[in-house]
């Protein structure tokens, strides 16, 4: 493991990198680089002799591009290109939402809106259509959510690949993402009659960790519980779990103040610790208009509010799905970015928050990396 | 017939750096699949996949806006010039 730390901030006006030492007490902040463009995902590639640094930068006017240091963030440039879709498609790239490393040295996978999956092996010179997912049998019957019709989520272990779509659920790949199914058993819905869907769901973020094979947790849409509509109330449908790929999902939001909420995060040396920020369903800030972070150290069963250092009140900021992260050093710190323009770190796994930056344009992302 | 496409800055590096392309073709359409083979970058940035001209970009020949005309099918005659502008928009 490398001596630095680096943050990398996707903004609505550009990419920030924050670069501290391991003890983190002062972060050197540089950027923004693509300026004046939303960026809503980054990746630290940390598989090569030297780390590469990915930011999607998503121009209104002149279209989708990925942006790529070879040299820790000081400087970036355009990939040869972005991802696109065949000319004969009919759709067209609106944003990029996820980048992730793939199982070789320059793979990359790339989730887009309208939902699809991309897939390079060049390290984003050139993108190929992934049809599996991209041309699923439902792919044309999912819906946009608020923030558009996202493929936000990308978890690679080994031949299996998982997906989160907004709105459209958790699909699963067991061939590396030559074919996927919907794979939402027990994964609910509140804004259609059927709460329990074959697909659809508005998901909003999943986790997992390497050394729990097959569990995963997932942020999901939550806020549902006062529904006395068709189907009737769905309680507690916001936080899940899984312990078998994703194939059945069961509820672990009891104890949460809302299971309504945007990331959710894993401790990178503990399987059973789980992050995530409640927020009011209406609002989609904190309860009370009081931040904290909750932490589950039993993958779930309990819950215990993290608050300590952050504001007590008046605070209506809203925490975006890829806007936490989790370093991974020893005694690891939590980062968040908020859509009011603050990056906090939550030092000794979460216990004491400090505000790192606290006027940076609103924030989309945030990705952190030991290199 | 040539025309001159002339650029916003913002465009400039994806074309080696000047304002103004000459560019062969009888209607804006057949330009643009020109700049498509010979400027795949800038072509990227005014169109989108679907061959639409991204909706924040605004292109006119000479000072009337193509939407105004006959969008891409917009015919040409020698001397006209494509300007290819961002919309006024964003937060």
């Amino acid at each position: 493991m490398g001596a630095r730390v680096f943050v990398c901030i996707g903004t609505k006006k550009g990419l920030f990198v924050a670069e501290s030492g391991k003890r983190r007490e002062r972060f050197e902040l540089r950027g923004p680089f693509g300026p004046g463009v939303s960026v809503y995902s980054a990746l630290v590639d940390t598989r090569g002799d030297e780390p590469t640094i990915y930011g999607s930068s998503c121009n209104p006017f002149f279209g989708m591009k990925v942006l790529r240091s070879t040299d820790l963030g000081h400087a970036f440039a355009e990939t040869a290109a972005p991802p696109a879709f065949p000319k004969d498609d009919g759709r067209a790239l609106a944003n990029i939402w996820s980048l992730q490393a793939g199982a070789e040295a320059r793979d990359l996978w790339c989730g887009v809106e309208p939902a699809a999956l991309f897939h390079s092996s060049d390290g984003g010179d050139s993108w190929e259509l992934v049809q599996g997912i991209s041309n699923h049998e439902h792919a044309r019957q999912w819906q946009p959510g608020n923030g558009g019709l996202c493929m936000h989520t990308i978890l690679v272990d080994g031949d299996r690949v998982h997906l989160g779509i907004s709105t459209g659920g958790h699909y699963l790949s067991e061939d590396g993402g030559a074919t996927f199914r919907a794979a939402n058993r027990g994964v609910g819905a509140g804004f259609v009659p059927d709460p329990y869907p074959e697909f659809g769901q508005c998901v909003h973020k999943i986790a997992r960790h390497p050394a729990a094979p097959g569990r995963l947790y997932m942020q999901n849409h939550g806020g549902w519980s006062e529904w006395n509509g068709p189907g009737g109330p769905r309680p507690d449908i916001g936080v899940l779990r899984s312990d078998d790929h994703g194939k059945t999902w069961r509820s672990i939001a009891k104890g949460l103040p809302s299971d309504f909420g945007f990331p959710i995060v894993v401790h990178p040396h503990d399987p059973d610790v789980v992050y995530v920020m409640p927020l009011e369903p209406m609002t989609r800030t904190c309860p009370g208009s009081a931040p904290a972070i909750w932490r589950s150290a039993d993958g779930g069963d309990s819950w215990a509010r993290l608050a300590k250092g952050l504001p007590k009140k008046r605070a209506w900021f809203t925490v975006q799905r890829d806007a936490m992260d989790v370093d991974e050093l020893s005694t690891p710190a939590l980062y968040f970015g908020t859509t009011t323009g603050q990056l906090w770190i939550g030092r000794d796994g979460g216990e004491e928050w400090e505000c790192v930056f606290d006027a940076l344009p609103p924030i989309h992302c945030v990705k952190v990396a030991i290199a | 017939m040539t025309v001159t496409i002339h650029l916003s800055p913002l465009l400039h590096h994806y074309c080696g750096g000047g304002p103004d392309r000459r560019v062969q073709g009888a209607s804006v359409r057949e330009v643009f699949a020109k700049l498509e083979l010979s400027d795949p970058k800038l072509y990227a940035s005014v169109c989108d996949e679907t061959g639409s001209v991204r909706p924040h970009v605004n292109v006119f020949v000479n000072v009337e806006s193509i939407r105004d005309l006959q969008g891409l099918d917009t015919r040409l005659v020698p001397g006209d010039t494509i300007t290819i502008l961002q919309a006024v928009s964003g937060g």
